[in-house]
């Protein structure tokens, strides 16, 4: 037995555990806290009048988004993003099931579904201004008229994957249509809608971001172009990283979720490589 | 040289009646017949297993039983009655034990699926899954998910799930290929034992001839692709069957030996025995 591993197991338990938190936190913060020492760095010695440096930043977040803002422009903005989210989830899915399930209306809609999806969303900004107004209603669609094609097209990809063999399991002991979709297809389905949901949850916040740049009097995208017409340097960075912390913190919950919704195939992943 | 004569048609209708059966695939341009004529029928309770030459059509043959497949020609009658799609009296074991469970269901909740399909009432799905899972010794492992069991006990999940089902009818497409020798012989014994328990038919297709021969009180030999019914073999066995002695008894290799000769000559003339089996 070498040295090492003696001291290491004489150790006090609480100490190694300590240890190990330290350890953790140090892999967790020092590349975020290296990255902000060189922005320091870079902003003290460049001297540049929009790399406002961090400690302002910080100072300035306090003031700018711990009050009245965060309530009229921040939570409304969070509010839409996940109100398109969901939307094109629902939607998405559910087209994508019809789809997945019938090669003919498969081969009836593919040329339009492609044609669809290959128009940047931002270019509908326009268009839904006109159509919706500058409204609610407009921001919700230029959203869901962008995320909704991850989930889309994974989710027939997913239905059009169920297994035969689990399918005719199912035909042979009579499973009725809605056990049929419950049970068997959207579960079958499930790693691939979370793929979808996890790209669209991303493309969302983008879009809402545009979406409140182009005609907007409130928002987060509309707050952050505002500070950068009136020069107010430190408050428009705010914004970016209110914005990183937003998608960060969503980012987190997403994978919280998919952690239980896929544990079956995470399980069948890892039986399958321990083999 | 057929045995056909115990083929209970004195004892009233069959439970399982394959008459004429006739499964041709058009593909592009050109048919492919798979199945050519079919006629066979088991009688209630009894235990037949299918063997013949690979790519003979075996599993063509399940699925059009099964109600999975529609047959070109023919007809499959279950109790009586005409067989077009899943009929509720039937269960299904497929070789592909990975893939014919729900892995993202738990053992105790796959069994309990097709009951609840059923609209049997809570307590009655409990008692028929516990059963059904202590029957197949797998009563500790309700709540596990399939993928952290083995690949035998696995089967043993599709089995429990078939039997709690109730069916009056069991099909088995070559459901112990994919597992070791070992387990194949524990599984070989539990499907006699379950067999003469539950009292229900069994068609068991097999590409393995001594595991036709050991398990059935029949054994059906069809020829090659596009398939018949080469020859219909009682196995003439004590019904107590034991993995050791059954094995090593003379009948048991003068059985072997005859359904192993009925193969290779299936193998080396197609479909010359079209009548062999009448």
């Amino acid at each position: 037995m070498s040295a090492p591993e003696v001291t290491s197991a004489r150790r006090a338990p609480a100490l190694r555990l300590l240890t190990a938190a330290a350890l953790r936190l140090w892999y967790l913060l020092a590349l975020p806290a290296a990255l902000i020492l060189l922005w320091w760095w870079a902003g003290a010695v460049s001297g540049m009048y929009y790399l406002s440096s961090p400690d302002v930043i910080a100072a300035t977040f306090a003031e700018v988004w711990f009050g009245e803002r965060f309530l009229v422009d921040a939570l409304p903005s969070v509010a839409r993003l996940l109100g398109g989210f969901a939307l094109a989830a629902v939607l998405g899915v559910a087209l994508g099931v019809g789809l997945g399930l019938s090669p003919r209306l498969r081969a009836l809609t593919e040329p339009v579904l492609e044609f669809l999806r290959a128009i940047p969303p931002p270019v509908l900004v326009p268009l839904l201004m006109l159509l919706a107004g500058v409204s609610t209603g407009m921001k919700l669609l230029v959203i869901v008229s962008g995320c909704i094609w991850p989930i889309l097209l994974n989710t027939i990809e997913g239905v059009r994957a169920v297994d035969p063999v689990l399918a005719d399991t199912c035909r042979c002991y009579g499973i009725g249509r809605r056990r049929r979709l419950t049970t068997l297809i959207l579960r079958s389905a499930s790693p691939q809608i979370m793929a979808g949901l996890r790209q669209a949850l991303s493309i969302a916040i983008i879009l809402m971001v545009i979406s409140e740049m182009f005609a907007s009097s409130s928002g987060l995208g509309f707050t952050i172009v505002q500070f950068q017409r009136s020069f107010a340097i430190p408050e428009m960075w705010t914004g970016i990283v209110l914005l990183g912390l937003i998608g960060f913190l969503l980012s987190v919950l997403f994978q919280l979720v998919e952690k239980r919704v896929l544990a079956w195939y995470n399980g069948v992943r890892a039986a399958t490589r321990g083999e | 040289m057929t045995s056909s004569d115990t083929v209970h048609g004195a004892a009233g209708t069959p439970m399982l009646d394959v008459a004429g059966l006739r499964k041709v695939y058009q593909g592009e341009g050109r048919a492919v017949e798979a199945v050519r004529d079919l006629t066979f029928a088991l009688a209630d309770g009894e235990l037949a297993c299918l063997v013949g030459p690979s790519g003979c059509g075996k599993t063509t043959l399940l699925k059009c039983i099964a109600g999975l497949l529609r047959p070109t020609s023919g007809t499959v009658r279950l109790a009586g009655r005409g067989v077009t799609s899943p009929p509720p009296d039937m269960a299904v074991v497929f070789q592909e034990y990975g893939r014919s469970l729900f892995p993202w269901l738990t053992v105790h909740a796959n069994v309990e699926l097709p009951l609840k399909e059923k609209g049997l009432p809570k307590e009655r799905r409990a008692e028929l899954v516990t059963g059904a899972l202590e029957a197949v010794g797998l009563a500790d492992f309700a709540g596990s998910h399939p993928w952290q069991l083995s690949g035998g006990m696995q089967q043993r999940v599709a089995i429990a799930r078939a039997i709690a089902y109730e069916p009056r009818v069991l099909l088995m497409d070559e459901p112990f290929a994919a597992v070791d020798a070992q387990t194949r012989a524990d599984l070989e014994d539990l499907i006699r034992s379950l067999w003469k328990r539950f009292g229900m038919t069994v068609l068991f297709v097999t590409h393995d001839i001594d595991e036709a021969v050991y398990l059935g009180q029949r054994v059906l030999v069809l020829s090659s692709s596009p398939t018949v019914v080469q020859d219909d073999i009682t196995v003439d066995l004590p019904d107590e069957r034991d993995q050791l002695t059954t094995r090593s008894l003379p009948r048991f290799a003068e059985l072997r030996t005859r359904v192993y000769a009925e193969i290779q000559s299936a193998k080396r003339g197609p479909a010359v025995a079209g009548t062999a089996g009448e």
